[in-house]
């Protein structure tokens, strides 16, 4: 196997990055050894790409039951600190079912958020490959191409429209 | 002190407290209110405060009239403090357990170090009986000197409100423990009773069905105030007698 | 993005109607429209210092000041008594938490049912939220008369066997309020990667740090686009459950007590609706205020934006009209006496000016103006209906909190209110939101300018028979 060079492409709009995607594959170059760097949120399906899961629900789904859990534990305290007020019953029904939905409802939000920060190892200040035009809303195609072969992948993307080609360098962001 | 148990009312019952007041033996005179203030080291508001509704008094002497002298029309002077109600609305909605129903004496407790202040169960209160120490108001010597040992000072940010004297009722009940006897009926009494001279408050066990509280409940003279709203309270009052219209 | 032209000789004039008339239709390349929100952002005229120094003043005085001042001396320095023990504390509280209802209103419901005008806005709203929420809690730590142990809500364990009561509605709202601080920040948070990561790429000196820290790292990757959006979408839905419950919960606070007046069940959709009422016109305020001093913004936000929003004024409040009448009217009908004693002093009474201004503002305002598409469009006749309308929904809150309180069963405690304290921390928390909103708009872009360009490349114009039509795609 050849030593391996990462190349980013910039194009401008979504149907250059979909063709040259499709180019990459007949060059050789395997989905995973792609990376789609854009300034706006393209899904996967409209540059061909397959589908990236993520993990949010799943942990979305576990914040729900941990909430759930804590606002339970919280509702049923006054069973350990047995004081009576008003009449009212040591574990009442509707106060109980405030205390649930809120803490259910913390639980899931927190997870999602911190969902986000997992799965995307936020935060990371490592230096990384990335040029700015990509926030200007340029798409960016990150790709493994066999060393050498630099110009022949470079003339590919150009001929297809890549506003540039360049090594990917990893810099601070 | 076991606080489960406590708090499930498994210590030892010691009684449930009530209190009658005869509206038709007030005179108004007020000495119930001074005396409170004497027994409970209820600060003094001054003029200002006082007439924007913010005096301290844990009871005090209600009274309606119409017309104006000499044809005045009035209904009989009516005492009112803290009703120590068996269904408190002012417990449950207060956020950190300050004002809680104890199981043992059968009345409602303020607990002023727990207070923070919300006001909250004084807006409940259909009585209005609480009232809320707005500012630290001074003491000037030898005005202190005055103060009740048994009793605490409540500083500025918390809420009180009449307690059936609890430390008069607990210095008895202690007595009544080391002697090893029972409370008898009128052992007990608050400072408003004590003071009364017409003998118009009377304090003891609803639950003894010999007391003499327990007796006067049974008179037909016998209401409880705001009584459809369901608060259950301990105290009672006697009205509509023949000594008015 | 790809634009169908009609071979009919005035299409291009109908189009460029559209164009100026629509933000969706007119795009600008991104690199355009980043230029102009970082343009927006860093621009500050001298105008913008000195109502900033002049607002720290009077958040130094009227807030910090007067508060330090209350906590020494006791609550005895505001207006409230016996039987008035809340006062225009809460109302401010219940204003602020009502403002802030605003923003997750746009965010999340305008989100969740994809209406296309609320792209440029979303931040601006979600930032009303935040602030509004911080001045919501002053009001309450205001209010508090032992501010310093007011962390007792909180249920932390100790040796002295101390919790708090979830029996009370005002645990509820610590737990419900703490839970929509927390997610709304979040909420604003999200869609601000993008934009952060964009500010970080354009800035230089002090910003850039600020920028890099903030943007986490973010490039744009699949993944990270992927993980976000599915957020946003879990977070548009889940929040919204959450704002209902947070002003109801608010409203719980009246509806549980045992007062004439307050014992409403109407209560909870009242008070959701009321806080949308006042939120929405805020929005409209700050919307008009932006637009006519930041830079480039009247490119972002149009008259078609501020159309919008204003017939949702003209909804909400005959939404409004709709929940209040249906608390009056059972109430005079019911024949409960303290009930009509209290409705006699709201109409009758010595403060009835409140009532009516209340009324006034909140339904015959909106009423007689709203419907008029020219007055909709208009940006400074929007700013003095929303001003209108949060000044009657303020002696609302007035009307139900204080007014209430003074009509109770026991007729011998009936005292009238007078405000003390309460004015100048009133101010103090009106002054420190503009500041707040003033300073964020100079520190974070306010545009989503992300989710704008997302927005325009899902419209396009399409001939349906003879007609040019706005085509709105699906791009999720």
């Amino acid at each position: 196997m050849d030593e391996l060079k990462t190349l980013l492409a910039v194009f401008a709009d979504i149907d250059p990055a979909a063709q040259a995607i499709d180019k990459l594959r007949e060059l050789g170059v395997k989905d995973e050894q792609m990376n789609v760097i854009s300034g706006i949120p393209v899904t996967e399906a409209m540059l061909g790409r397959p589908r990236q899961w993520s993990n949010v629900p799943r942990l979305a789904l576990g914040g729900t039951a941990a909430g759930f859990l804590l606002g339970l534990f919280l509702a049923t305290t006054p069973l350990l600190y047995p004081y009576y007020v008003g009449g009212q019953s040591l574990v009442p029904l509707p106060p109980s079912i405030v205390v649930i939905f809120e803490m259910t409802m913390l639980g899931m939000l927190i997870a999602t958020f911190l969902g986000v920060f997992l799965d995307s190892t936020f935060p990371s200040y490592t230096p990384k490959e990335y040029v700015p035009e990509i926030s200007d809303g340029k798409i960016a195609v990150l790709f493994a191409c066999p060393v050498g072969a630099e110009a022949k992948f470079s003339q590919a993307m150009s001929a297809i429209g890549a506003e540039s080609v360049k090594p990917a360098e990893a810099v601070h962001l | 002190m076991d606080l489960v148990k406590m708090a499930k009312g498994e210590e030892e019952q010691q009684g449930k407290w009530g209190m009658i007041i005869d509206q038709d033996l007030c005179t108004g005179c007020q000495a119930c209110v001074t005396a409170c203030a004497m027994e409970n080291n209820i600060s003094y508001v001054g003029e200002d405060d006082a007439a924007y509704g913010r005096s301290m008094h844990w009871i005090r002497i209600e009274r309606f009239w119409e017309g104006s002298y000499p044809d005045v029309k009035a209904t009989s002077f009516q005492p009112v403090g803290c009703q120590q109600c068996g269904k408190a609305p002012c417990e449950p909605v207060c956020p950190v357990m300050a004002t809680q129903h104890s199981e043992a004496e059968q009345i409602n407790l303020q607990v002023y170090n727990r207070c923070i202040g919300t006001r909250y169960c004084a807006n409940n209160c259909p009585y209005q009986a609480r009232t809320f120490n707005w500012r630290d108001w001074e003491r000037p010597s030898p005005l202190d000197n005055q103060l009740n040992p048994d009793v605490t000072v409540r500083r500025r940010g918390v809420m009180e409100k009449c307690t059936f004297c609890i430390q008069r009722i607990q210095r008895v009940e202690d007595v009544a423990k080391s002697e090893g006897r029972e409370i008898f009926d009128g052992e007990v009494t608050p400072a408003c009773a004590q003071a009364c001279p017409a003998d118009a408050i009377v304090f003891g066990r609803l639950d003894d069905p010999e007391s003499r509280v327990s007796k006067l409940t049974k008179s037909s003279r016998n209401t409880i105030m705001l009584e459809d709203l369901g608060t259950l309270p301990r105290v009672s009052f006697l009205v509509g007698g023949a000594n008015h219209d | 993005m790809t634009e169908m032209t009609s071979s009919l000789p005035h299409a291009g004039q109908h189009q460029e109607d559209l164009r100026v008339e629509h933000l969706m239709l007119d795009p600008k390349p991104r690199g355009e429209m980043n230029a102009m929100v970082m343009d927006s952002m860093l621009t500050t005229s001298w105008k913008f210092w000195v109502i900033s120094i002049f607002l720290s003043l009077v958040t130094a005085i009227c807030l910090f000041g007067a508060w330090g001042y209350l906590i020494a001396n006791g609550m005895g320095v505001a207006g409230i008594n016996r039987p008035a023990y809340w006062g225009i504390f809460i109302v401010n509280t219940v204003f602020w938490i009502g403002i802030s209802h605003a923003g997750t209103f746009v965010s999340a419901l305008l989100r969740v049912f994809k209406a296309e005008f609320r792209r440029p806005f979303t931040r601006a709203a979600e930032l009303m939220t935040t602030f509004g929420l911080v001045q919501a809690g002053l009001s309450i730590f205001f209010h508090v008369g032992r501010v310093w142990l007011a962390y007792w809500m909180f249920p932390f364990p100790n040796q002295r066997g101390l919790w708090p009561s979830f029996h009370s509605p005002l645990e509820w709202d610590f737990l419900a309020i703490n839970t929509y601080l927390l997610a709304s920040t979040m909420y604003l948070f999200l869609p601000l990667i993008p934009d952060v990561a964009m500010a970080r790429d354009r800035s230089t000196g002090w910003r850039k740090p600020l920028y890099r820290i903030l943007a986490l790292g973010f490039r744009g990757t699949e993944g990270e686009w992927t993980h976000l959006r599915t957020a946003m979408n879990i977070f548009a839905f889940a929040i919204l459950p959450v704002m209902f419950s947070v002003h109801t919960i608010v409203s719980w606070d009246f509806a549980a007590a045992m007062r004439p007046g307050w014992s409403s069940t109407i209560f909870g959709p009242y008070f959701v609706v009321g806080a949308l009422h006042s939120g929405v016109a805020a929005v409209a305020m700050v919307l008009v205020v932006i637009r006519a001093t930041m830079k480039n913004m009247k490119y972002f936000l149009r008259p078609e934006h501020f159309d919008a929003i204003g017939k949702l004024m003209l909804i909400i409040s005959m939404a409004w009209a709709y929940f209040y009448f249906n608390d009056y009217i059972v109430q005079w009908y019911g024949g409960d006496k303290w009930t009509k004693i209290l409705m006699d002093f709201q109409e009758g009474g010595p403060m009835n000016s409140i009532w009516f201004t209340m009324l006034i503002c909140n339904i015959v305002i909106p009423w007689m103006f709203l419907w008029n598409k020219k007055v909709r469009r208009t940006p400074w006749a929007m700013f003095v209906i929303g001003l209108f309308i949060n000044i009657g929904m303020w002696c609302e809150r007035f009307v139900i909190i204080p007014m209430s309180l003074t009509i109770n069963r026991m007729p011998f405690t009936w005292r009238m209110y007078k405000p003390g304290i309460e004015v100048p921390l009133g101010i103090g928390t009106l002054a420190f939101f503009i500041l707040l909103y003033m300073i964020a708009s100079r520190l974070i872009p306010l545009v989503p300018v992300w989710e704008v360009q997302e927005g325009q490349m899902a419209h396009s114009l399409r001939k349906f028979g003879k007609e040019t039509v706005v085509t709105v795609s699906d791009l999720e």
